[in-house]
């Protein structure tokens, strides 16, 4: 990818955290599948492995932020290098947070399944959202591992998406809580769910911006939010 | 703070400081550039007689024939005087050359900051300056008188005498001109002091020592004095250094004062050969020193 | 990663330094000066002009004895032997524990003659034992492709940071056990700089080096282990990761956050 410093260990040093860096993005993918495939068939076991998986998770965050001071401290990277680090530093944040929805959605779905859901549409009414939200994880990662400035453009451009499905599904959700208020328990649990979703979107958005920054050198958050609310107003 | 009066700029033409600088710079510039010339005009000169006046003794017989005899009606050539200055310089140089490397060395690299070697610097810079005829008169003493004749071997020792301080001088300077961090650098190599000294000192310094060599040589080709009490003259072609042996400042200095025209053009041509000399020997030094550069 | 799994208490020590005390003359220049330098790692004195970190350097291969007024008393063992006080000759101390200094010092000679030079010293080789000889030393330096065709030449011709990686194959053709560089990249641009850098860390598999040096940075991405000096003094060391991120004492931490005053 880019040309190698006269320091091989320092080569290693910055791939080592790019990788360990890749891994917690997996772990925390694999944490957000778990989650929404326990909520949708109710499988406890499957539930109980996000809440196991976190410990690993957290790990890796500590882990990684001590590599990151270390090379900080001893290397001096600059620039690309520089901006790879704090990229890294910032991403393993709303990675660990991405996993700490993903253990509220799988707690919410374990108290909804243990209390036998009163039935709406239940999983099928986040659906959409759930997608989204595991695209753009997914796609944030990917474009983290390639540097791909583009693709995460595409996937900072999705996070709009994933609010309006949120507020669609409030607005169906309360229409349903007016007509039986017997549904309201289960509905504000959706709307947790379907909100921790919104949120594991907003994690993605960051990651990907933070892919724009490294690659590009452009600070690109924040901007968006104007031009979008600009041309929705 | 105050704001900074605005009529006045220190940083302009007209500040008299400046201009008083300037003056002075002028006027020293002035007197240096008058001294040089007054000093190159001497030496212009010098160099133009001798050649005008040596121009008719210049010929290739100057090498073939020896010196004449008064009054002589052939004319004779300065062969045995330039072979005797050969002799009597080479082996002036042989006999001072390694004792004033070793001196040299000493000074330098063993005897730093001991009391001998602060005393011996101090007695070199004065046997430096001391005045040729001295050592003469010293070599006169103390061997002529002793084996009751004038010799070539009197004459070298006394020109040795000479190059030992030049010789010592140069080599303690270069030596000292050599990094020390290269010195620790072969020590720790592991070297002992005496390789180090020979194997590496002496290369980094050859070229500055080999010039000093050749300035001495150039130094002691001219000296008169000190062949007056002690190699003498002779007419004839000789190779014997026990015995008085001609040399050309000799020559120059007998014939020159003589009546005879034919001898007087003869002075002039070993003027302009000891000249030549030293001027080669000079550019040489020069050479060897800026190639190590 | 080995930094991360090291640490110094459970290291095999190359140099022990029991109670070292230096003087210039009258001058106290090392103050009790106790540390353990751990085999094959790469050591970094660091501290300001004048804290002793080359005086300590230049006691371990007794490179002060050459300056009568110079003397050192306490302990710096190796291989079970008090340096200081040994019968060894102290060429052969010297040739154990090899020294590059600040500036690059190539001798008046050829390439080839500048690494054959401290060979020869000690061992017997035919000619082609001693090519292959300067060849390995010119390629643990990095230095044998930009010099292979001409050996012949003067060691004088060579860049700087040529001349210093010179130097230093120089030092390491004689097969030392400990490497001491007394600020080895002070006069060398960052390119020559990195180079050497590198090459510290490929020394450091067959060699206990030990480098003195101004630049903390250089300290931080070369070193293993890092030793802080002031006045005469080891103030701290420890693993170069630890005392960069969080060192013990406050006086480190504010000259290596430059904070020093």
């Amino acid at each position: 990818m880019v040309k190698e410093h006269l320091s091989t260990q320092y080569d290693a040093d910055l791939e080592e955290i790019r990788t360990r860096m890749l891994q917690m993005g997996g772990l925390v993918e694999e944490q957000v599948s778990n989650a929404l495939a326990g909520y949708a068939d109710g499988n406890s076991p499957t539930l109980d492995r996000v809440k196991a998986t976190e410990e690993r998770v957290n790990q890796l965050e500590i882990e990684l932020d001590d590599r990151c001071t270390h090379l900080i401290a001893r290397r001096q990277p600059a620039a690309g290098d520089l901006r790879l680090v704090m990229a890294v530093v910032k991403s393993i944040t709303d990675l660990e947070r991405i996993g700490d929805e993903a253990a509220k959605i799988a707690r919410i779905a374990k108290q909804m399944h243990e209390r036998g859901i009163v039935h709406l549409s239940g999983f099928s009414d986040v659906r959409v959202a759930a997608n989204l939200a595991s695209s753009m994880l997914k796609g944030a990662l990917d474009a983290f591992a390639r540097m791909d400035a583009e693709a995460a453009q595409q996937i900072v451009m999705q996070d709009k998406h994933i609010d309006s499905e949120f507020r669609s599904l409030l607005r169906e959700l309360i229409t349903f809580m007016m007509e039986d208020p017997r549904t309201i328990s289960t509905a504000l649990d959706i709307v947790w769910i379907a909100k921790a979703l919104e949120r594991v979107g907003d994690h993605a958005k960051n990651i990907a911006e933070y892919v724009i920054y490294v690659s590009s050198g452009t600070d690109v958050r924040h901007s968006q939010g104007q031009s979008e609310s600009t041309a929705l107003g | 703070m105050s704001a900074v009066p605005a009529m006045f700029n220190p940083i302009s033409e007209s500040n008299p400081i400046y201009r008083a600088r300037r003056r002075k710079n002028r006027v020293l510039m002035g007197v240096s550039l008058a001294m040089l010339i007054y000093g190159l005009v001497w030496l212009v000169w010098i160099l133009v007689t001798l050649l005008w006046e040596s121009a008719g003794a210049l010929s290739p017989t100057l090498f073939t024939l020896m010196t004449p005899p008064p009054g002589a009606k052939e004319s004779g050539g300065l062969a045995n005087p330039i072979w005797g200055s050969l002799l009597i310089v080479s082996s002036a140089t042989a006999i001072g050359t390694p004792i004033g490397i070793l001196a040299g060395t000493y000074l330098a690299e063993f005897g730093r900051g001991s009391w001998l070697a602060s005393a011996t610097r101090f007695l070199n810079d004065m046997l430096l300056s001391t005045p040729s005829i001295i050592i003469g008169l010293f070599i006169y003493t103390v061997y002529v008188a002793q084996v009751r004749h004038y010799s070539g071997w009197a004459g070298s020792f006394a020109l040795a005498l000479i190059v030992i301080p030049v010789v010592v001088r140069t080599t303690d300077d270069m030596l000292k001109l050599v990094p020390n961090s290269v010195r620790e650098a072969a020590i720790a190599l592991g070297c002992p002091k005496w390789k180090m000294v020979t194997m590496v000192c002496y290369r980094a310094a050859r070229a500055g020592i080999m010039t000093g060599v050749l300035l001495a040589v150039a130094r002691i080709s001219g000296e008169t004095a000190p062949l007056v009490f002690t190699a003498l003259n002779n007419q004839f072609f000789s190779n014997n250094m026990n015995a008085p042996m001609a040399n050309l400042p000799q020559v120059i200095f007998q014939f020159a004062m003589s009546p005879f025209e034919d001898w007087q053009r003869l002075a002039w041509g070993a003027s302009a050969l000891i000249t030549a000399a030293v001027l080669l020997l000079n550019i040489v030094a020069r050479y060897i020193l800026s190639r190590s550069k | 990663m080995t930094a991360d799994t090291l640490s110094l208490e459970k290291l095999p020590s190359k140099l022990q330094v029991n109670d070292l005390n230096f003087y210039y003359g009258g001058y106290h220049a090392l103050k009790n000066v106790s540390m353990s330098i751990p085999e094959k790692c790469v050591t970094a004195f660091i501290g300001p002009s004048g804290c002793g970190k080359s005086t300590l350097l230049r006691t371990f291969n007794r490179m002060f004895e050459l300056y009568p007024e110079q003397r050192a008393e306490g302990q710096i063992m190796m291989n079970g032997e008090n340096l200081l006080t040994t019968t060894m000759d102290v060429g052969l101390l010297r040739a154990q524990i090899g020294m590059v200094f600040q500036k690059p010092t190539p001798f008046p000679m050829s390439i080839y003659d500048n690494i054959a030079f401290g060979i020869k010293l000690f061992e017997n080789l035919n000619r082609t034992e001693m090519e292959d000889r300067v060849e390995w030393a010119l390629t643990k330096a990095a230095l044998w492709n930009e010099v292979k065709d001409k050996l012949k030449q003067s060691g004088n011709g060579l860049s700087g940071g040529q001349q210093q990686r010179l130097c230093i194959a120089r030092a390491i053709a004689i097969k030392p056990q400990v490497l001491l560089m007394d600020e080895p990249c002070s006069a060398l641009d960052p390119i020559s700089t990195g180079y050497i850098e590198e090459l510290i860390t490929e020394l450091k598999k067959d060699y206990t080096v030990v480098i003195v040096t101004h630049n903390m940075q250089h300290a931080a991405r070369a070193s293993d282990f890092t030793a802080y000096m002031y006045l005469g003094e080891l103030i701290e060391f420890g693993k170069t990761d630890d005392i960069f991120v969080q060192p013990k004492k406050k006086q480190t931490e504010d000259y290596i956050t430059g904070r020093f005053g």
